[in-house]
């Protein structure tokens, strides 16, 4: 026992110190990593904004930014919801338990109707894209090219996967892809192998799906799409309709005088005319949004096959048992018959 | 076919039971060991088989989120036995006749056994007034308990018409 404990003592010490020299060096390497990355996203931001003024919220990067953690919130709510504010259904299949370490295919569902068009960042018309978040229990990552088959290979297509964040590789996002070919997307996903990877277990875990088609409504800072109906913000008359070259400017006339100019982007179309009495919080457009986001919880068994073994085993020794004894029953029924002495 | 022991009516012990209404141990197949020993084990090892199966198929120990007490989900659902008397409180506009509605339900399923009393008989097709207002009370509870899964404005019609 003595013996025991000094030999542990001795083989800690050294492992200790190795230990937490990897483990400074990697938070080294994670903080530096972390700064390229927050200067990487803000610098795209700033960029896409100079460049395109109104882009598309079909943009995952939004959801990276405002939720760097995790694209799930406590509530359940995948936070693509705060932007696309229209509901509509998603579907993930996926096998009911998988073995470790093999791949197989996780087939999101993104159903709408082809023939409709959005309202695109300048206002002209254009097709739906669609994206998708899918959140895999721990350990589970997409598959790499050379463990897929070909038949897979052709399924997946050249859909390129996205981790939500260095080191989330669970996490997988996709899109905006053009909707018309991608409403089924194929995720060819690897199963980790709890006898390599200590962290992972068997068992039943869930997996979510975010997945929307069509344009946001909302920025993330909260400011209005083209995509969006847009109100009047108070009771009033309007008095001026101008065209401008980006939209239309609506001024609306209070009761006590005031003047109050709607901007109104190209893309939703005024239902209201000069001369209409509006009430506050009365739509000035119509809802030009065609698409929606929806969410779905799914889960997924990591199955053990030697469990599987053994379940098999069992219950075939639990079904040769009864039957054993259905047959001493039937004999102890002829004895029975015979002595009739009971 | 399995044996059977005939009633012996010479016994005069098994007569005075069966004046009772008892003694029905006395004939019929025996307990001992036919169905103890040998029916009975047969249904404990497939039970045994079935929950060993169910566990290694679907082993849920893991899913599920712990409770936050500020993050209210964003679907929220009772378990499958509170459905109906959910679906009850949510469809009722004012939250006290709401809790009213719900807290009629046990008030009422204490009530039931003195107003059945009326009727001396056992017999459903004996007591037609009893078993209609339970087959109603079993369509509605199932109709508010289906409704429960639906949102709330398909949750009357199930989304049916």
């Amino acid at each position: 026992m003595n013996l025991q404990v000094e030999y542990l003592k001795k083989e800690k010490e050294p492992m200790n110190n190795s230990f937490r020299q990897t483990l400074t060096q990697k938070a080294k390497g994670f903080l530096s990593l972390l700064f390229c990355i927050v200067f990487a996203t803000a610098g795209i931001f700033f960029a896409s904004d100079a460049l395109f003024p109104q882009s598309a919220g079909a943009y995952p990067f939004w959801a990276q930014e405002t939720a760097p953690e995790s694209p799930r919130d406590s509530t359940g709510r995948i936070v693509c919801a705060n932007c696309h504010l229209a509901e509509k259904e998603a579907e993930v299949k996926l096998p009911l338990s998988v073995a470790p370490d093999s791949v197989f295919e996780a087939v999101v569902h993104i159903p709408y109707d082809t023939d409709k068009q959005q309202v695109l960042g300048d206002g002209s018309k254009g097709d739906l894209n669609v994206g998708a978040v899918l959140m895999l229990p721990e350990g589970f990552k997409i598959a790499p090219e050379e463990r897929m088959t070909e038949e897979m290979k052709e399924k997946v297509g050249d859909v390129f996967f996205q981790p939500y964040r260095e080191g989330l590789e669970n996490v997988v996002l996709v899109g905006p892809l053009p909707g018309k070919e991608y409403q089924e997307i194929t995720f060819p996903v690897l199963s980790p192998d709890p006898n390599e990877n200590s962290d992972v277990y068997f068992g039943k875990y869930p997996v979510y799906l975010g997945a929307n088609r069509g344009r946001g409504q909302v920025y993330p800072a909260g400011n209005k799409s083209n995509n969006a109906v847009y109100n009047a913000s108070q009771a009033g008359t309007i008095t001026q309709i101008a065209d401008t070259d980006f939209g239309n400017d609506v001024t609306i006339e209070t009761s006590d005088g005031e003047t109050i100019v709607e901007s109104i982007p190209p893309g939703p179309e005024l239902i209201v005319s000069k001369g209409d009495q509006v009430g506050r919080g009365d739509p000035l457009t119509n809802d030009p949004n065609v698409g929606g986001f929806g969410q779905e919880d799914s889960e997924i068994v990591l199955q053990s096959p030697a469990r599987i073994k053994g379940l098999i085993a069992f219950i075939a020794a639990i079904m040769l048992a009864q039957v054993l004894l259905v047959l001493k029953k039937k004999q102890v029924e002829k004895v029975q018959a015979v002595e009739m002495n009971f | 076919m399995s044996t059977l022991k005939k009633p012996d009516l010479s016994d005069p012990k098994l007569r005075a039971k069966l004046a009772q209404g008892m003694g029905h141990n006395y004939y019929g197949e025996p307990a001992w060991p036919n169905d103890l020993l040998y029916t009975f084990p047969v249904v404990i090892l497939g039970t045994i088989g079935l929950c060993v199966g169910l566990a290694v198929l679907d082993p849920a120990m893991v899913v599920g989120e712990p409770a936050d007490p500020f993050a209210t989900p964003l679907e929220i659902l009772p378990e499958w036995y509170f459905y109906p008397v959910f679906q009850i409180l949510r469809i009722v506009p004012n939250k006290l006749l709401g809790i009213v509605a719900m807290g009629s339900i046990p008030l009422g399923l204490m009530l039931l056994p003195f107003i059945e009393n009326v009727n001396k008989f056992q017999n459903p097709f004996r007591r037609p007034v009893a078993t209609a207002v339970f087959l109603f009370g079993t369509v509605v509870t199932l109709w508010l308990g289906i409704g429960a899964t639906y949102p709330l404005e398909e949750s009357l019609t199930l989304g049916l018409f």
